[in-house]
């Protein structure tokens, strides 16, 4: 069964005009001008139940205008949308029932009592019953390790204790589908970790569906089978990480540290025809960029059977890299055509050593 | 089922306000003395208008103080469950209201529940004092339905107050910054409880049909007072309470429908 299913979904503000200076901000007093900016432009996509989808794109693409559409609260200009089978906007009391809600740069929590007091009005809010809000707050508690944290007030939190108790807070009612807006912003290196290892855990052994909006990549690696990419408004990219990284990294590169000095011809020549290309690093170092559907042994048993070598690196283009170079050219179509002109440039920073 | 819902999260949420305000113990104090505060400033303000002129119009003294005895009634309760003064900053620019509407109950009952204001209540003790010492003064007769008539006209008044400022917080959904509108209210709902027949007939109109403030002060408190008494335009009181909290309800159920959301 699907559990977000988005067909032609389309948002449009109307955003006031201000015109400049004191003459324009007086016209404006008596006639307001607007301009329709379309936030989201005809999307559709497809989530079926326990996947981990995410959503990712620039600041202003539309993630978060996407997001709450599917969670009740904004209402679409166009477009259907089904999330767990309600229409968000019209049964939104039932509908949220069904659903649980992260947003990082803003919290669920009340500020200044007690996590615990939070945790009972949401308790209270959800109608959950008793016993099983007893039974989930022990799970959470004790897979999140917040046993200490839950008297103190939120505002004595730190950043990441309170995103664990935000977490907390979204999963009390049990809900199908867990909504996160850049759930690991700010937080630290262990912190994200532990985050993700619960999203992950929270996904197998629950079967919840999760949708998240992120800028950090490593948090898309680590937990996502799929991707959806936006930009300006429309999906350039709806798939598997993997695929992602195959159609868009441009091959790898392999860097050579001869014991001896080399010259460019000379490796060249003894990797004609195969496609390759090579620069030079300093008289002892060069590298080599070896397209992705060529085998990287092909291209090594023909240097190291002709050169005395003292080192080998190999670099993996990263998905950081595939990513900035996608958001820079604006869309998968352009991307294809840019691979010519510019591809090796490109590669100079790739450094995913291990 | 949904008042019986909402009326158990009441009880949450004042638990809630309670534990707040514990940690806050000053506020609490400082909030209530400055209620008070400015509702004896506006007694004083009666007693000194009394000092220079015998009557207002045709209203003594004891008359007008027990209009504003009965005004505070209806105006604290509404302090203490419809406190929307800061709604405009704080759910629609701060982006708060994302959070009220992920909640499986009603957004409206979510914000006023978040901001109740007990302490307000207290101003209406006082006014309840106010007007029985008026009562006592005038020598009004305490029939046995007065109690009763005085808890509907009181929940008319409050409905009215109701309806007016929902449907203005629920103008903050359309316009981006409606800051001039609420103290413009502030200072006409202060004519409500004066007299309406000291004022002119424009006033008049303005504060019986368009915002009927004189709902809550003169209209229903004239019931009580023999010299006044006006029954049509005190049962009227329920009435206009009535309609302006469905239209304060409607306009904030389609203005929800319009709102943008802070922020990226």
């Amino acid at each position: 069964m699907l559990a977000i299913e988005v067909e032609r979904l389309r948002k449009q503000f109307k955003v006031q005009k201000n015109r400049e200076g004191l003459k324009g901000a007086l016209l404006d007093l008596f006639k307001r001008e607007y301009t329709e900016v379309t936030a989201v432009k005809d999307i559709s996509f497809r989530i079926p139940q326990g996947e981990i989808c995410g959503y990712i794109g620039e600041n202003g693409a539309g993630k978060s205008t996407t997001i709450k559409m599917l969670t009740g609260i904004l209402v679409p200009t166009s477009g259907k949308i089904l999330v767990n089978g309600y229409v968000p906007y019209k049964d939104r009391e039932t509908f949220v029932q069904g659903i649980g809600v992260v947003f990082g740069q803003r919290s669920q929590l009340w500020w200044d009592i007690g996590v615990i007091e939070s945790f009972r009005l949401l308790r209270k809010v959800y109608r959950v019953d008793e016993r099983d809000f007893k039974r989930r707050l022990d799970e959470l508690v004790e897979t999140l390790q917040l046993g200490d944290l839950l008297n103190r007030p939120v505002r004595k939190l730190s950043l990441g204790q309170r995103m664990r108790c935000e977490l907390v807070a979204a999963l009390l009612h049990n809900p199908s589908i867990l909504f996160l807006d850049e759930p690991t912003i700010g937080l630290d290196i262990v912190v994200k970790t532990e985050i993700r290892e619960f999203l992950k855990r929270l996904n197998r052994e629950h079967g919840t569906t999760i949708l998240l909006t992120t800028h950090d990549l490593q948090d898309i690696e680590a937990l996502c089978s799929r991707v959806i990419m936006l930009d300006d408004g429309n999906i350039i990219y709806d798939g598997s990480l993997e695929e992602l990284k195959s159609r868009w990294s441009k091959g790898r590169e392999v860097q050579f540290q001869f014991s001896d000095p080399v010259s460019l011809q000379a490796l060249s020549a003894l990797t004609a025809g195969q496609g390759v290309r090579w620069t030079k690093e300093n008289e002892m170092t060069a590298k080599v960029w070896i397209p992705r559907e060529m085998n990287v042994s092909d291209v090594l048993s023909r240097v190291v059977g002709a050169m005395e070598i003292s080192d080998i690196k190999i670099f993996e283009t990263n998905t950081d890299e595939i990513v900035r170079e996608i958001y820079r050219t604006g869309g998968s179509e352009k991307t294809a055509e840019a691979e010519n002109g510019e591809a090796l440039p490109a590669m100079a920073g790739a450094d995913s050593r291990d | 089922m949904k008042i019986g819902y909402t009326l158990s999260l009441f009880r949450e949420y004042l638990a809630n306000y309670i534990k707040t305000k514990m940690t806050y113990r000053a506020d609490f104090w400082v909030e209530v003395v400055s209620d008070l505060m400015f509702s004896a400033m506006n007694l004083v303000f009666i007693f000194v208008v009394f000092q220079h002129t015998p009557s207002l119009g045709d209203w003594s003294q004891a008359e007008v103080v027990f209009v504003y005895g009965y005004f505070m009634i209806p105006y604290g309760i509404f302090g203490a469950f419809v406190n929307l003064w800061n709604f405009s900053e704080r759910y629609i620019v701060k982006g708060e209201m994302d959070r009220v509407l992920t909640r499986p109950a009603g957004s409206l009952s979510q914000v006023l529940l978040e901001n109740v204001d007990p302490p307000s209540l207290i101003g209406s003790l006082v006014g309840l004092g106010i007007m029985g010492a008026a009562w006592a003064r005038l020598g009004l007769p305490l029939d046995w339905y007065d109690p009763l008539v005085l808890i509907v006209m009181v929940a008319g008044s409050v409905l009215i107050y109701m309806g007016i400022y929902i449907a203005l917080a629920a103008i903050s959904f359309y316009s981006d910054a409606p800051t001039g509108i609420v103290p413009l209210m502030f200072n006409i709902q202060n004519y409500g409880r004066y007299p309406i027949q000291i004022y002119n007939k424009g006033i008049r109109f303005l504060l019986t049909w368009v915002l009927p403030f004189a709902f809550v002060g003169v209209y229903p408190a004239a019931f009580f007072l023999e010299r006044h008494h006006h029954l049509l335009m005190a049962w009227l009181t329920p009435v206009m309470g009535a309609i302006f909290a469905a239209i304060g309800l409607a306009v904030w159920n389609h203005g929800v429908k319009r709102y943008r959301g802070a922020g990226s």
